[in-house]
């Protein structure tokens, strides 16, 4: 499961294990892998141990506690519970696919004039030597193709257009 | 005269009303809870033996109703009442309501809250026991021209007071006789509006003053005794942020000193029962009358713990008509205390209260810790009262020690889902100048002038993408485990909502 995440203002990309479960757990952070044991004491607070290092990690809204400090963070990924951003917008008007970090495009999955479902696939990026399908937000035709396969493209960039 | 309390009401809320069901559980005393509507689920009512609607959950319509008040300690056959701080706890015609329904009030006489209640009224009694206080006038206000006067007398820089007020409300300090016209009517107006009076008075600005206070326990034999002072001069706007006992400034001499007009000032009003005199302390020790607070303060814990007393149940004892247990010289400081005021507002939103569920709750706990807390995970903070959360306090052998110990539990306090101002309190524990006792009541101001130190991050930046990570996953996916017999989480749930979002 990969997640996209914003943390202190820096896009990152942590990749977790498909059915992740407290324990021991290895963990790929922007291509860094990184062996971990989590345990989720309660809900939302959490114990890690990182190479011995143990940290009190306390999720709290939007920012995560950690040893006292907090920051912020935000969940980039429109399916995750808090990509609320795009999910509270509503499903009228046009809706952009974006580029949730540097990467290439590998695939692009439609054609200007595609009616196309809510979550149906539009394009593949590959970032850090991952691939990743980003998904329409809203069903619509798709009305722009900003990019084509080997195209480089930055965090935020306008991939797709569906209204 | 002796008199028997078996039951006692507590006519407030929150962590103070906790505090004093505390003192009568140790006591072997039953107690009376009362609540408003947006309290039923409160800690104070769950910890009492009986609780009692008052009513909508405005304070007028609840906490500040004495008549319903003082018709459930009757029907409930409670012998006395505690005020708690705030709400009626001063209120002269309440604790005369009590005396006449044969009530006890745990506090003072009514007639010594009209003399020291009063800020006038107290200035001049102050006057009568030869108290140093602050050059100024000692009646209200009746005109602009009678305060240009006062103030040219005097000399400026002035400040304007309200007489019935507190909390800096009614407050405006004055430079220049320009600006002396507009400040009065502000401040005579805003009083009005606060407090039901907009009488005025006026006083000589005291430069960068620490704001040191007494505590007195009396009893109703003519025993009066000082229990130490308590350093309250980190404020913002007037509303004390952190406390302290000792204050760092104040030796031997000098606490004898304020202690001993603090006791005079009392006995000459025949005050009974706890109570706080306060003073502001100039860079060369001099000592000036600022107000009396006639309850049990909020602060009290830094003086239970440099003294070891219990203040509430000595208020209790005194109310029972029992003399004091101790003699002055009886009275030990040992030690230091610190207390943070933990409340649920905003310092990046200029302190705006921040009311709301509170979602997690990790306490901090150890050596030397007390924490006199109102709230716990699951609770809603309400909008319609104080937004305090917790009165976190440290107590270490010495002021470093205790300030390390108060840095170390804040590190272990976490509170979700709404805003604290913990963040605040690392940032002055961690100042330079609050170490070295540098403080007047103009420092905090001072300091939140200033940009934010950036702290230096101890958390590599991958353990926090990982964490953030872990904590959105774990939290919304993961299934509940075999043992785990807790509803779902909440977070799982906010999650499927939103996934059924149109």
């Amino acid at each position: 499961m990969t997640v996209w995440l914003e943390v202190e203002g820096k896009k990152r990309r942590v990749e977790l294990p498909s059915s992740v479960l407290d324990g021991a757990m290895e963990c790929i952070v922007d291509g860094k892998l990184i062996a971990a044991n989590a345990r989720m004491l309660q809900p939302g607070i959490m114990s890690l141990v990182i190479e011995g290092r143990q940290y009190r990690c306390v999720l709290d809204g939007d920012s995560v506690l950690i040893d006292g400090r907090r920051f912020a963070f935000e969940v980039n990924d429109p399916r995750s519970l808090q990509g609320r951003r795009s999910a509270g917008r509503g499903a009228a008007g046009p809706r952009a696919v974006k580029a949730p970090m540097p990467g290439r495009v590998v695939r692009v999955l439609t054609v200007v004039g595609d009616e196309v479902a809510e979550q149906q696939g539009v394009i593949v990026i590959e970032a850090m030597k991952m691939q990743n399908e980003l998904k329409s937000p809203k069903a619509g035709k798709v009305v722009r193709v900003a990019v084509a396969v080997g195209d480089t493209v930055g965090a935020g960039d306008v991939l797709v257009v569906v209204e | 005269m002796r008199r028997t309390i078996q039951k006692v009401l507590i006519a407030n809320r929150g962590e103070i009303a906790l505090r004093v069901i505390r003192a009568c559980r140790e006591m072997g005393l039953r107690t009376v809870a009362v609540y408003s509507d947006a309290d039923r689920a409160a800690l104070h009512v769950l910890h009492a033996d009986e609780a009692y609607c008052l009513g909508p959950a405005l304070a007028s319509e609840s906490y500040l109703r004495g008549d319903l008040i003082l018709d459930i300690a009757l029907q409930s056959g409670a012998d006395a009442i505690h005020p708690g701080y705030g709400f009626l706890s001063e209120n002269a015609e309440f604790a005369e309501a009590c005396a006449a329904a044969g009530i006890i009030f745990i506090g003072p006489p009514a007639s010594a809250m009209r003399v020291l209640g009063s800020k006038t009224k107290a200035r001049q009694a102050a006057d009568a026991a030869a108290m140093p206080r602050v050059p100024g006038s000692v009646t209200g206000l009746t005109s602009t021209q009678e305060a240009l006067r006062v103030a040219a007398e005097i000399g400026y820089p002035v400040m304007l007071k309200a007489a019935a007020g507190g909390g800096g409300k009614g407050m405006r300090a004055v430079s220049a006789p320009e600006d002396l016209a507009a400040a009065y009517v502000a401040a005579s107006s805003e009083a009005e509006r606060s407090f039901g009076s907009g009488e005025v008075y006026l006083e000589k600005l005291i430069e960068r003053p620490r704001h040191i206070e007494i505590q007195l326990m009396a009893d109703e034999h003519g025993g009066c005794l000082y229990l130490g002072e308590r350093e309250c001069s980190v404020q913002r706007r007037h509303q004390k942020v952190i406390e302290e006992a000792p204050s760092a400034v104040v030796g031997e001499d000098l606490r004898r000193r304020m202690g001993e007009a603090a006791v005079r000032l009392a006995l000459s009003a025949g005050y009974v029962n706890a109570g706080t005199v306060e003073f502001l302390v100039d860079s060369a020790e001099n000592f000036y009358f600022l107000e009396m607070n006639t309850r049990l303060q909020v602060e009290h814990p830094v003086t239970e713990l440099v003294t070891g007393l219990d203040l509430v149940q000595m208020q209790i004892r005194v109310a029972m008509g029992e003399p004091l247990a101790m003699k002055q010289e009886q009275v030990r400081l040992r030690g230091h205390a610190i207390e943070c005021r933990i409340y649920a507002e905003d310092p990046d939103n200029n302190f705006f209260p921040s009311p709301g569920l509170i979602t997690r709750l990790v306490r901090p706990g150890g050596p030397g810790i007390r924490e006199d807390c109102g709230v716990y995970a699951g609770w809603t903070v309400p909008l319609e009262y104080d937004p305090m959360l917790s009165k976190l306090v440290a107590f270490a052998q010495t002021r470093e020690m205790a300030i390390d110990r108060m840095l170390r539990a804040l590190g272990e306090y976490a509170i979700g889902g709404i805003k604290t101002n913990i963040g605040l309190f690392r940032r002055i524990l961690q100042d330079a100048d609050f170490r070295a006792a540098r403080i007047d009541t103009g420092y905090l101001e001072r300091l939140l002038a200033g940009a934010a130190p950036v702290e230096e991050a101890t958390v590599p930046e991958d353990v926090v993408a990982l964490a953030a990570a872990l904590l959105t996953s774990l939290g919304t996916e993961r299934p509940p485990a075999a043992n785990d017999s807790a509803p779902a989480s909440k977070w799982a749930a906010a999650g499927r909502q939103e996934e059924l979002r149109p």
